[in-house]
């Protein structure tokens, strides 16, 4: 019976239409007459709005991911360059930053609280 | 694409922030000019170079924004802060003016009679005309948020419409308030009351004017394809602008109207 039962979900799974059903034209210039950003963003407005949606954020609009920032997990500090300056606040509300190249290779420590950072290759859409 | 790696707009060199300076100083000595030789020549010329510039910074924008995509979530965000804590300096021009009503009203000095209106001036009867142009404001907002609704959902016609009838309602303020200056018992030289009626309302009508302008630029951009329905921010700041000038005109009703007759 139960087998039975399994065997009929199995079946009803795998004939199911996995295929994201195509949106009907409810919005945009079809529709009512305004455009939408899809049809009609350009330039950098439109990379940026293409790069969200993907979920990617080449300009660093968002605040920057959390680490640890132990040897395990380790700060990754993207860079378009094979450098970057680091400014590591070691306590919550220290109010001395402090600064710091980092290179591409090896992670770096803090100067002042040790912890790590790892330069990463950040891409720009160009 | 330009070669940045943040989502900001580094704007290309511009003559026209020199042209609206060179302007403002051609409009300002130019009245004095006026006031004491009677010649109106440097006046007229930085009126042109005004009118000349703001259309050709703002048309600039419009080509930076809608044409070119500058106009990112950031960017728009810091455009955003801009018109609001413009409009808060409005609201600052507006509230002195308001003071003024006030430390004259409240406490009417002996030559106007000891009292408020003062005496020999005929106010206007606020349930009047007044009533109607305070209805006219109203309905204008109900129409904007009616075509702000419209642009949102995507829909042409009725954003279209709306637009047009809130612009008309503006229109149609002016127009009355323009009868009612003409036919005024009282001038601005009549005293206290002339002047605090007429500069605070004259410009409460300016700034109608200016409103009724900036959303007829938008009902010509939106007839021309430039709102999407998720990015339209010339819109929405015409809009505040629009309700911002309605608010007024209600606390001028309540004040000068109302209150002060």
């Amino acid at each position: 019976m139960a087998a039975r039962l399994l065997f009929r979900g199995a079946l009803r799974a795998a004939t199911t239409c996995r295929a994201a059903p195509v949106p009907a034209l409810t919005r945009g210039m079809a529709a009512g007459g305004i455009p939408t950003d899809e049809e009609q963003a350009t330039g950098m407005e439109r990379i940026i709005m293409k790069a969200m949606q993907e979920g990617s954020d080449p300009y660093s609009m968002m605040k920057p991911k959390e680490y640890a920032g132990s040897k395990a997990d380790p700060h990754l500090v993207p860079s378009i360059t094979n450098k970057r300056i680091v400014g590591c606040v070691c306590e919550e509300d220290n109010t001395a930053v402090v600064w710091f190249w980092l290179h591409q290779g090896e992670p770096q420590r803090c100067p002042s609280c040790g912890s790590h950072y790892q330069l990463v290759a950040h891409e720009l859409p160009h | 694409m330009a070669h940045q790696a943040h989502a900001y707009h580094m704007v290309d060199p511009s003559p026209w922030p020199l042209t609206g300076a060179v302007a403002a100083l051609l409009v300002t000595s130019g009245t004095a000019i006026w006031f004491h030789f009677n010649s109106t020549i440097l006046m007229t010329l930085g009126t042109m170079l005004l009118l000349l510039t703001m259309y050709q910074w703002w048309r600039d924008i419009i080509r930076e924004g809608t044409f070119q995509g500058h106009h990112t979530p950031p960017v728009q965000k810091g455009l955003r802060y801009g018109m609001i804590l413009f409009i808060t300096s409005e609201v600052f021009f507006f509230l002195g003016f308001f003071w003024a009503f006030y430390h004259s009203s409240l406490a009417p000095t002996p030559d106007l009679g000891g009292c408020w209106p003062p005496a020999g001036i005929t106010t206007l009867d606020p349930f009047e005309v007044p009533l109607l142009n305070t209805a006219v404001l109203l309905a204008s907002g109900v129409t904007v948020t009616w075509a702000h609704h419209s642009i949102m959902e995507g829909d042409r016609k009725p954003a279209i419409q709306s637009l047009a009838l809130t612009i008309l309602l503006g229109f149609y303020f002016t127009f009355l308030q323009g009868l009612e200056y003409f036919e005024a018992p009282f001038t601005i030289a009549d005293g206290v009351y002339g002047s605090t009626f007429f500069v605070a309302t004259g410009f409460h009508g300016l700034h109608v004017i200016i409103g009724s302008t900036f959303l007829a630029v938008c009902l010509l951009r939106q007839i021309q394809y430039h709102f999407t329905s998720e990015h339209h921010f010339g819109f929405e700041a015409a809009a505040w602008y629009w309700h911002f000038v309605d608010v007024v005109w209600l606390f001028l009703y309540i004040s000068i109207y109302w209150w002060g007759s």
